[in-house]
């Protein structure tokens, strides 16, 4: 009888904390990212510990590390400049006489500490400023100068930005000197694709975000085509695989671009 | 079961998961090795409720919650089961357990995760491989640790 008993009370307990996990995997993502978003808030002190602590075993020449860094942020600035030049000199030979801002001209960027990245995919980050910063869904996250990711969840204090190399990731981009717009989606493994494109494209040759109204006044990098392979449906167009200009993992503060700042 | 130490012992993992292991492109999953550890020393309704916590720990540091409780609830269930008619008690078999375990709470929490319009990882399974092998061949040592925090005597068969 007994037995019988304790038996039930498990298949009562299963079967409730089952129906719990149901209602969690139902729930709007935006009402369980709360849960997320307090752990990372209320443990951001050890998971930043933690976090630099994996970081610091891993980089063996601090020197030769912090100066290829540099290296990379002033790439991306000369790169970012460049397009904006090559497009300055598009709008002169059209006349059209309208001034372009600078890619961060009068802009509001919100310094932000990486708290930690969730455990499994690696593609998204959980970052210390949140909706009281000004911060809003789609807004575009910079880490040494190059674009990385769009803040996708915010709560108060802390944000959920999604990197490019995410898998729902899909930004409008252009490759190269083209103009012509394509849409970039992440591939997961810290890199993005870009599909069926005409022709192939050279390794090393930079891919510049699109403008985007609110959000992004000037095209500034996101990326380098990694490798042209031919497209598996159609084998005269070519998908490219873009990585990102920096070593996302690395960073430990990211900026976010808040176009229109609340005075 | 001290459920106070239960506690502290499933937050440091979660810590230590979401931290200090996460930037290595495969490591051990903690909650997996803790999952097979009170699957296989506490009784059926400790080790049920236990499963379902260590998926909820899981859940608050991966992209989407929901998929993580089901899976280790399910497979940690599944185990306790599973104990009472093959004991695992000799570390190949635990290693043998964590790596079954693993790989089948892997595939299941992709398949939910799906479920919830989430995209996939191109290298999923060679991941879920890495991981489920790393956490069998580190896990059945964390054991001994596990055991003396939670206070439970290991040589109970």
């Amino acid at each position: 009888m007994a037995k019988n008993q304790i038996r039930c009370s498990n298949r009562m307990t299963f079967t409730l904390l089952l129906l719990t996990g149901l209602v969690f995997l139902l729930a709007p993502q935006s009402l369980t990212n709360k849960f997320q978003l307090a752990f990372a808030r209320i443990f951001r002190w050890p998971l930043s510990i933690g976090r630099n602590f994996s970081l610091a075993a891993r980089t063996h020449q601090p020197v030769k590390q912090m100066l290829k860094r540099s290296q990379m942020q002033y790439q991306n600035h000369i790169d970012n400049l460049e397009e904006l030049l090559r497009q300055e000199r598009l709008k002169v030979q059209k006349l059209s006489g309208i001034r372009e801002r600078l890619p961060l001209e009068g802009v509001n960027l919100v310094l932000a500490a990486v708290s930690m990245a969730p455990e499994g995919l690696k593609n998204e980050l959980i970052i210390n400023r949140g909706s009281d910063d000004g911060l809003t869904v789609g807004q575009f996250v910079l880490g040494d100068n190059s674009i990385i990711a769009t803040t996708s969840d915010i709560s108060s204090r802390t944000a959920r930005v999604r990197l490019f190399t995410d898998p729902a990731s899909k930004i409008a981009v252009t490759v190269g000197t083209s103009n012509i717009e394509r849409i970039m989606q992440g591939n997961g493994d810290n890199s993005a694709t870009i599909p069926m494109l005409k022709n192939r494209v050279k390794t090393g040759t930079q891919v510049f975000t699109r403008k985007k109204p609110g959000f992004l006044d000037a095209p500034m990098i996101i990326g380098k085509v990694a490798q042209s392979e031919r497209n598996k449906e159609s084998p005269l167009l070519w998908d490219i695989t873009v990585e990102p200009v920096c070593d996302i993992e690395a960073l430990n503060d990211v900026a976010v671009i808040v176009m229109n700042p609340n005075k | 079961m001290r459920w106070f130490r239960f506690v502290a012992l499933i937050l440091v993992a979660t810590l230590l998961q979401a931290s200090l292991l996460a930037y290595w492109d495969i490591n051990p999953d903690l909650l997996l090795i803790l999952l097979v550890f009170f699957a296989v020393y506490c009784n059926s309704s400790e080790a049920i409720i236990t499963s379902f916590t260590i998926g909820f720990a899981a859940d608050i540091i991966s992209p989407a919650m929901g998929p993580q409780i089901i899976s280790f609830g399910l497979f940690g269930t599944a185990l306790v089961y599973l104990n009472r008619v093959i004991a695992i008690k000799k570390m190949p078999y635990q290693a043998i357990a964590i790596f079954i375990t693993g790989i089948l709470i892997g595939t299941l929490t992709h398949w939910l995760t799906l479920l919830r319009a989430e995209p996939a990882t191109k290298n999923m399974f060679l991941m879920l491989l890495g991981t489920s092998l790393y956490s069998a061949l580190v896990g059945p040592f964390l054991f001994l640790p596990a055991a003396w925090w939670i206070r439970i005597k290991t040589k109970r068969f």
